[in-house]
């Protein structure tokens, strides 16, 4: 659907026909020129070639052109919106915000974007609410322009939305204005409060997604044998459907998966992670796979896993028989999953009082016979509340007095035990019988290798049989547990060590032991501390991620309800972290429907396709038609047949170079494998080319003639030397690059002084020879020109500390004995990064050095002492003309070059004798 | 205005004298070959590297019968038998008419061409002016400057055609005396007849005249294209081209059809002709200039 915003402009197009006559007649303009030969052009020009109509499609490209101006102007609009007429009022806009509108957040802000400009455009300030926001925000009425700003900086917020709260604001923001128009942009599930309507609303437009997609763990259990998670979904959602659920660790390592499975029409799903126990107390978060929202996140805390349990045995077993200690097996069993206080104290009382102090969820008391009345009251109130009590037997108990009523006992106890083994007792050890259906521990299998030699027992007269959680297989009882109130007493008949019998060593135990510490419920031991106000520590997103927590985050009371300022998250310090979730387990969603009492309710679904303004195509694509023209113009003109033949050229040279070189850039920087393959399989020195055809003559000659030389005297057989240019040749393949000063030609570029750089980093060698020894030293302040140049290239490098090389260096051992460096001049060092002065240890014959110098320095011309003829005659005399020092400048290069390969290999073997010799020990 | 060429100011006689004296220092002092015009001399400073009317001695040479007595040199014919005439080295100069083209049509330069047409025809009329008045020849400009010998000819030559208010359009040659050289620079445009007509008198004088074609690059190649309305500077007439592309070809033959038969022309006439291109230097058709006037025998 197309309509027009000015409709009226299209009666332009019936100047059409006038602009189309004139067009007619109008030729385009010529090239005046002034030319002399006149006379001669006048003979050749005989008939006028001039043309005084403009060519029939010239015209029509014009009239186009003009059409297309007249209808852009006309304003276009495809798919234009249902505009809702309205006196001049306030549009209000009720955004939901809330966890669910993650979604479909982008249709949201697109349908109140229309809704904004359209109120614009009517002239009408706006109201923009959002169901959860700040208290204090600023809601308006605002310009269009700041509501656009305000719409853009909203997001969705992980918490349920409060949509009464926001027409409050909104009733407040309203003041004396009595004709509003409420957009309620709802995100379809309905939130604990109702919005109330307003006296001055007129009109409302509710707005609800076409489909419902809430879902989310609402809950969990940490089970004996799993954690169970339960989940909800919207009710619209009555397909059975599958999810994946993952299970993370406090540092978001995925520790399990788990099925989460909705039957057919239910609401609510169950998802068991069945892992060990040990593994599921580092559950941190459960999400949902493939979604991301606050609902898809179970936050835990250690709360929901570990238990602390305090250890209170009757006498403290001195350490030095562990083994007999009564806590010893407790004390292992538990560890794993309990975190264990065991309080001191001179008596019982002091004891006990220690460990209440600390909150447990669970006590055991291990053989205690007797305790105080004043004791007792206040264990029975903590068992009471919650609190799991675990007594053990041992002979302290049996002998204790029984007390009448006592409920810190299951079971009314005889005096003393019963021995089942012994000299004068015809019983036989027994072994546990299969555990009872009402028992916490039904379903472990009973243990066939567990014989109980030594029991307290209840008094059969008082006894209470569905106390029993485990009996023997004679029928006594071995472990009774009665619930008091909303806590635990069990007793196991045996000690907790190994004398009455070998349950404590037995994986029973431990097994036994864990259900009945989960007995304890959690919550309620360390409620005063939960009571207290936590700070956030991270927070959810909307999109379920658990960030640190934005400022409006405030800290929150345990028992406060998730909102703006307490989004869901952990809260409290690392150390005692408590996980708040957004949902509990009565949570279920249920659609969002607007109270009977609304007026004028109107539904809409969100806003799929915009309205567009076709006005920029429209201009688009007349600014073509011009260009178009003004080729048609230039082109009538001649100007391309004048122009043919270079763009010819230009784009046959530019499609030259786009099919040789397609990635020249590249390309120049790396080696083509058969470039490589030649350039290691045979060592070779290279040098630097200074463009000076003279000296690079001499540097070619002169290793040329160091090759021979090297492989007439060593293993080393160098390949022909190569010159290179550093900037474009890769370098890495050369051991010693040798580089001649030439201070008249070219400075090296920034790229090609960069590259020696990486490559003296890397572990090359680099000989610069500036060949200036017989100018240097005439004058100590101004160094000859070839120095000043090397200084100059090296200020952008990083270059050691250097000193000439000192005597004790590997390069006067590598491969001859040296003491100077000599070239075709002999007096110039040859300086070599600096080794440290620390160790300047006399039994050493060499300094030891890791790696090789990267750089070498020298000005004695080394290049032209090795400079020799095909037939291996010199070219050059030496300075002073010595052919011993000619001798002495191949040796330099026979080091130099070994020390570049071998590195401090050499300085190694001369410790071989010394090593011999120890050998030979 | 145009995109090729334009038509451009007079250029100034300081610059033109300047650039002409850089011209005439390539050559060698101009030796005109004067050797048909034996006899009607004026006495020049430089000698003809053979004996003549002069004052400095030439040579002795064998007297031959019939020669006047009077030329005897009796000294040196007394130290032998034979009897010796005494030469002097022959000194004489002619007048060399110089002219160039100042209509309109020679102000055009277009955007390939350095100088102007009538730029370039002045520099070699000035380079011509300080050869010939080094080697003593006398100069001469139709109504401007009348035939004078003097060592400074160029610059005055300069200085009369600079303070001329407006030169003639067509040279007034009848006062080109037998015998004289006479350089003819324009650029040829008006029909070929009219310039054969206003020459042919001057090949019943025996004058011999060396035609100079200054051209524009732009009048030869014709590089014009698309629509193009074409002015004539001297009349300002104004022709359109629809396209003038597809009129390059033929007018290229017409023009080059009135420069062969100008050739033709000259070379009947034993006269020479020289095209320069204000795209090229000035030097080398003052090279062949020279050339053609010191030879002599290019017909």
């Amino acid at each position: 659907m197309i309509s027009f915003a000015s409709p009226l402009v299209l009666a332009a197009f019936a100047v059409l026909p006038i602009i189309w006559w004139l067009l007619k007649f109008t030729p385009p303009r010529p090239q005046t020129e002034v030319f002399p030969p006149l006379k001669i052009l006048a003979k050749v020009l005989r008939k006028d070639q001039s043309p005084d109509k403009s060519p029939w499609w010239l015209t029509l490209l014009r009239l186009a052109l003009a059409g297309l101006l007249i209808l852009a102007l006309a304003r276009p609009v495809l798919n234009p919106r249902n505009q809702t007429q309205t006196n001049q009022g306030v549009q209000l806009l009720l955004v939901d915000n809330s966890w669910v509108s993650v979604s479909d957040w982008n249709a949201r802000v697109a349908t109140a974007t229309g809704l904004i400009v359209s109120a614009a455009e009517r002239n009408e300030p706006v109201i923009l609410a959002f169901s959860a926001m700040p208290a204090n925000a600023d809601i308006g009425p605002f310009e269009a322009s700041t509501a656009l700003e305000k719409l853009a900086a909203a997001k969705p917020e992980p918490v349920p939305g409060d949509r009464a709260l926001a027409m409050n604001r909104i009733n407040s923001a309203l003041g004396q204005t009595d004709n509003a128009t409420l957009a309620l942009l709802s995100d379809g599930l309905a939130a604990s409060t109702l919005p109330t309507p307003l006296e001055a609303i007129s009109t409302v437009q509710l707005y609800t997604p076409e489909t419902r997609s809430a879902l989310a763990l609402i809950g969990s259990n940490n089970g004996s044998d799993s954690l169970d998670i339960t989940a909800a979904r919207d009710p619209s959602r009555v397909n059975q459907e599958t999810f994946s659920l993952s299970a993370y660790d406090s540092r978001q390592r995925p520790i399990g998966k788990a099925e989460l499975r909705f039957k057919a029409g239910e609401e609510i799903g169950v998802a068991q992670f069945i892992l060990p126990f040990e593994v599921r107390n580092d559950i941190s978060t459960v999400s949902i796979d493939g979604t991301a929202t606050a609902g898809s996140l179970q936050l835990f805390d250690a709360g929901s896993g570990r238990r602390r349990v305090a250890l209170i045995a009757a006498s403290n077993n001195d350490g030095a028989q562990p083994l007999l200690a009564p806590l010893y097996y407790i004390r292992e069993a538990l560890a794993p999953f309990a975190d264990l206080i065991e309080p001191t104290g001179d008596n019982l009382d002091v004891i006990i009082d220690a460990a209440l102090a600390d909150r447990p969820s669970v006590m055991v008391l291990a053989d205690v016979g007797a305790i105080s009345a004043k004791a007792r009251v206040k264990l029975t109130e903590w068992v009471e509340k919650g609190g799991a009590l675990i007594r053990f037997a041992g002979p302290r108990l049996g002998a204790s007095e029984p007390i009448v009523d006592d409920q810190l006992l299951p079971a009314v106890l005889r005096t003393g035990e019963r021995a089942l083994d012994g000299a004068m007792s015809w019983g036989e050890p027994q072994s546990i019988a299969p555990f009872p259906e009402n028992s916490p521990f039904f379903g472990l299998p009973a243990p066939r290798d567990v014989l109980v030699r030594r029991q307290v027992l209840a008094d059969p007269s008082l006894y209470k049989p569905e106390r029993t959680w485990a009996v023997l297989k004679d029928g006594t009882p071995l472990v009774t547990g009665t619930r008091l109130e909303r806590g635990v007493v069990a007793l196991f008949h045996v000690s907790p060590d190994a004398t009455w019998s070998n349950l404590p060593i037995s994986g029973t135990f431990v097994e036994m032991l864990r259900r009945s510490v989960q007995l304890a419920s959690n919550g309620t031991t360390n409620s005063s501390e939960r009571a207290a106000t936590l700070p956030p520590l991270r927070t959810m997103n909307a999109e379920g991620r658990l960030n640190p927590p934005p400022v409006t985050a405030e800290p929150a009371a345990a028992n406060s309800m998730i909102s703006f300022q307490n989004p869901p998250g952990f809260y409290g310090s690392n150390e005692a972290v408590v996980a708040r979730n957004l949902f509990n387990l009565q949570t279920r969603f249920t659609p969002f429907e607007l109270g009977s009492d609304w007026k004028n309710v109107t539904r809409t679904a969100y806003v799929t396709s915009d309205e567009r303004d076709l006005r920029g195509p429209l201009f688009g694509l007349a600014l073509v038609l011009i260009a178009l023209d003004a080729i048609a113009v230039l082109w009538m003109a001649g100007a391309f047949s004048q122009m043919k033949r270079r763009w010819i050229n230009a784009s046959a040279i530019f499609l030259a170079t786009a099919i040789f070189f397609p990635v020249s850039d590249t390309f120049a920087q790396q080696v083509s494998e058969a470039e490589a393959i030649d350039a290691i399989s045979q060592t070779r020195i290279a040098y630097v080319e200074t463009g000076n055809a003279a000296i690079d003559e001499v540097t070619k000659a002169g290793l040329e003639g160091l090759s021979m030389f090297i492989s007439s005297r060593t293993a080393l057989e160098p390949g022909e030397p190569k010159s290179i240019d550093p900037a474009v040749d890769e370098l890495a393949f050369f051991p010693v690059i040798y580089w001649p000063i030439d201070p008249d030609s070219a400075m090296p570029s920034a790229a090609a002084l960069s590259k020696i750089d990486a490559y003296m980093k890397d572990g090359g060698t680099v000989l610069f020879d500036t060949r200036d020894e017989l100018q240097s030293g005439f004058d100590a302040v101004s160094a000859p020109a070839s120095t000043l140049r090397l200084r100059e290239m090296l200020a952008s490098m990083n270059v050691p500390a250097l000193e000439p090389v000192p005597t004790d260096h590997v390069l006067t051992k590598a491969f001859f004995i040296l003491q100077d460096f000599p070239g075709r001049y002999r007096g110039g060092p040859l300086w070599v990064e600096a080794s440290s002065r620390t160790e300047s240890d006399p039994v050493r014959p060499v300094r030891a050095l890791d790696g090789v110098t990267p750089i070498m320095i020298t000005g004695n011309d080394m290049a032209a002492a090795w400079a020799a003829d095909e037939f291996g005659d010199p070219l050059y005399a030496t300075v002073p003309n010595d052919p011993d020092q000619r001798l002495y400048a191949y040796r330099a290069g026979v080091n130099i070059m070994m020390y570049a390969l071998t590195g401090n290999y050499k300085s190694d073997q001369v410790h071989v004798p010394a090593l011999l010799e120890r050998l030979g020990q | 205005m145009g995109l090729i060429g334009n038509s451009v100011e007079r250029t100034g006689a300081a610059e033109l004298l300047a650039r002409a004296r850089t011209r005439a220092a390539l050559l060698p002092d101009l030796l005109v070959e004067a050797q048909r015009i034996a006899n009607i001399v004026t006495p020049g400073w430089h000698g003809r590297k053979r004996r003549g009317i002069g004052e400095e001695f030439w040579q002795y040479r064998p007297y031959s019968a019939g020669e006047t007595i009077a030329r005897i040199d009796w000294r040196r014919s007394a130290r032998d038998e034979q009897v010796y005439v005494r030469d002097l080295e022959w000194q004489a100069a002619h007048t060399v008419w110089l002219w160039a083209d100042p209509s309109a049509s020679m102000l055009f330069q277009s955007k390939q061409a350095t100088v102007s047409k009538e730029s370039r025809a002045l520099v070699i009329v000035l380079a011509l002016a300080e050869l010939l008045s080094r080697s003593g020849e006398r100069i001469a400009y139709p109504q401007v400057f009348a035939p004078t010998a003097s060592r400074h000819g160029a610059e005055r030559l300069a200085a009369s055609l600079f303070s001329v208010d407006a030169l003639h359009l067509t040279p007034e040659l009848s006062a080109v005396r037998r015998h004289s050289e006479c350089i003819y620079i324009s650029d040829f445009l008006d029909p070929v007849e009219e310039t054969i007509e206003r020459l042919e008198p001057l090949a019943a004088k025996a004058v011999r005249v060396h035609m100079v074609e200054v051209t524009d690059p732009a009048e030869e190649v014709f590089p014009y294209f698309g629509r193009t309305e074409f002015v004539d500077p001297e009349t300002g007439a104004k022709l359109t081209a629809g396209r003038a592309d597809t009129l390059s070809l033929e007018y290229r033959q017409l023009y080059a059809a009135r420069r062969e038969e100008l050739s033709k022309f000259a070379k009947s006439r034993g006269w020479s002709f020289t095209t320069t291109k204000t795209d090229g230097l000035a030097s080398a058709a003052l090279v062949q200039l020279f050339g053609y006037m010191s030879s002599g025998n290019q017909s």
